[in-house]
């Protein structure tokens, strides 16, 4: 379990730039095995609050709990999966995978052999040897998710995974990773500005408002589980989405306004 | 298969068109010198045949032996101070701030004119020579390795936060090897600067060496040698830098071709 007490959250204003508020009293709960999805629109603080979970960004109020212990650095019990890959331009497929676990110090042959059996589960077998430049962007992001995976973590932290590629693809990269999860259960954290994305993959969706990054809305996503490929046809699906897409169209207009 | 031999009959074609150009250019050279006919522009076959009596006397590999301690010493000591100086300025910001502004001097200053002051400081001994090769080199390596700090990703380094990686683990799999083709670059271009300092101070101030072998040979008006000592070290300057190439594509194979000279 996740617990986030009063989470605040400033960035120092440099070169006489005014402080930026960019999280600010964030109280959320994240049950284990819990798919929450983390809607918002841009600059609304979705990734600074999923870098504070990973332990990436010191917090400047509040408490960031993981089953018990608050978080003050990046810890085995969580991954990541990043918006741009963060891949390795020099290193193949293989060696991309086992980055996580050779940072950890875990032998060549062992990680090479974990590095090979996420190959196969995020669909890459014949790649190995390949090099990140020589991929698709959702072949990319496949690496990312292996790599994330291949340290076996309890809490998968995604930053706009699929934001890079094309809508196809998308939807390939969603029904794969939810596919895995069935088999892995974990606890995922899944930032995403489509709001279809969200009520597509998340037990719970929320809602963020930017200036300063609050919570403003948590929504229950009452889905079949697993999910079928034609969710989008489910009454609720379509209701869920619009409900969502008027928040988000009032924030918007709010923010304009505001600026 | 078809495109190897596609390839292969693409490199034989690049190759005979090398060789036809340098076969016109040595031709026009013979032709212009007999044209000419003084004592100070020798020609092709005049400068070619100089070339070969030079490459088995003493006096060439000495002066080629003593010029070159000096270059390596030098260039070593600037690769040194030049990868570190360049790896701390990408890294922290006040390392940056403090010799940012002195490195900006350092890069428009013409180094040709600071030689006198070396010499007047250390005298005409083999140290004042290293601190010569140094001062040409140095800069250039400090600047392209910290364009190539600049160039590491943000994402990298924050992914390897995220995986728990240490600072020792940070500089020596994603820093040192994120900046390796930009400080690989900088010693191939150092390395230039290195043999043009070498030469430059030779001529200049203290002349031994190769720059004294090319002062001996212009004072007796020994062009055919003159030209034959200046292809050695054009030789010398070209193979350096074909070799530097070579490393960088083994071991930089990721970074492409970089077309900088």
């Amino acid at each position: 379990m996740i617990e986030l007490q009063g989470v605040r959250k400033i960035y120092s204003g440099d070169n006489g730039r005014a402080p930026v508020v960019a999280l600010d009293s964030i109280d959320l709960t994240i049950e284990t095995e819990e798919f929450l999805c983390i809607l918002g629109p841009s600059s609304c603080g979705k990734t600074t609050l999923l870098k504070a979970i990973m332990g990436l960004l010191p917090i400047d109020a509040g408490d960031i709990k993981i089953d018990g212990q608050s978080v003050s650095g990046p810890g085995t019990d969580r991954a990541m999966v990043f918006q741009n890959f963060a891949l390795l331009p020099w290193a193949d497929v293989i060696t991309n995978i086992a980055f996580g676990l050779e940072l950890r110090g875990m032998p060549k042959p062992e990680r090479q052999q974990i590095a090979n059996e996420l190959i196969h589960a995020v669909g890459l077998t014949g790649f190995e040897r390949y090099y990140p430049r020589q991929l698709s962007g959702g072949m990319q992001q496949r690496v990312g998710l292996a790599r994330a995976l291949a340290v076996d973590p309890n809490i998968l932290l995604m930053d706009e995974p699929f934001g890079a590629v094309d809508a196809q693809t998308r939807r390939l990269l969603q029904e794969d990773l939810l596919a895995l999860l069935e088999r892995t259960r974990k606890t995922v954290i899944f930032v995403t500005h489509s709001m279809e994305e969200a009520v597509r993959l998340g037990s719970r969706v929320v809602l963020m408002t930017p200036r300063p990054g609050t919570i403003c809305e948590a929504i229950e996503v009452k889905l079949p589980r697993p999910r079928p490929p034609d969710i989008e046809k489910h009454p609720q699906f379509i209701e869920l989405k619009e409900y969502l897409w008027h928040q988000l169209r009032a924030m918007q207009v709010m923010t304009a306004d505001h600026d | 298969m078809e495109h190897g031999a596609d390839n292969h009959l693409s490199g034989m074609w690049k190759w005979s068109l090398r060789l036809g150009s340098l076969a016109i250019l040595a031709l026009s050279w013979e032709l212009l010198a007999h044209k000419v006919s003084n004592l100070l522009m020798p020609t092709f076959t005049a400068t070619l045949a100089a070339l070969m009596r030079l490459l088995v006397t003493k006096r060439l590999w000495e002066a080629l032996w003593l010029s070159n301690q000096a270059m390596v010493l030098g260039f070593t000591l600037a690769a040194l101070c030049g990868i570190s100086i360049g790896l701390l300025m990408g890294r922290y910001r006040t390392a940056e701030k403090i010799i940012d502004p002195y490195l900006s001097i350092l890069l428009v200053t013409p180094m040709s004119a600071v030689i006198p002051i070396i010499v007047m400081a250390m005298g005409l001994g083999l140290v004042a020579r290293v601190m010569v090769v140094f001062s040409f080199a140095f800069v250039t390596i400090t600047v392209n390795t910290r364009a190539g700090m600049r160039m590491i990703e943000p994402g990298w380094v924050e992914m390897t936060r995220a995986f728990g990686g240490t600072e020792r683990q940070l500089w020596l799999k994603i820093l040192l090897r994120g900046a390796l083709p930009a400080i690989l670059t900088g010693l191939r271009l150092g390395l230039n600067r290195a043999i043009s300092g070498m030469i430059a101070m030779e001529l200049l101030l203290i002349a031994i060496g190769i720059g004294r072998l090319i002062l001996d040979f212009q004072g007796y008006f020994e062009a055919a040698n003159l030209y034959a000592t200046v292809v050695v070290i054009i030789a010398e300057a070209v193979i350096l830098t074909q070799l530097c190439q070579y490393l960088e594509r083994r071991l930089t194979p990721w970074a492409g071709q970089v077309s900088s000279q």
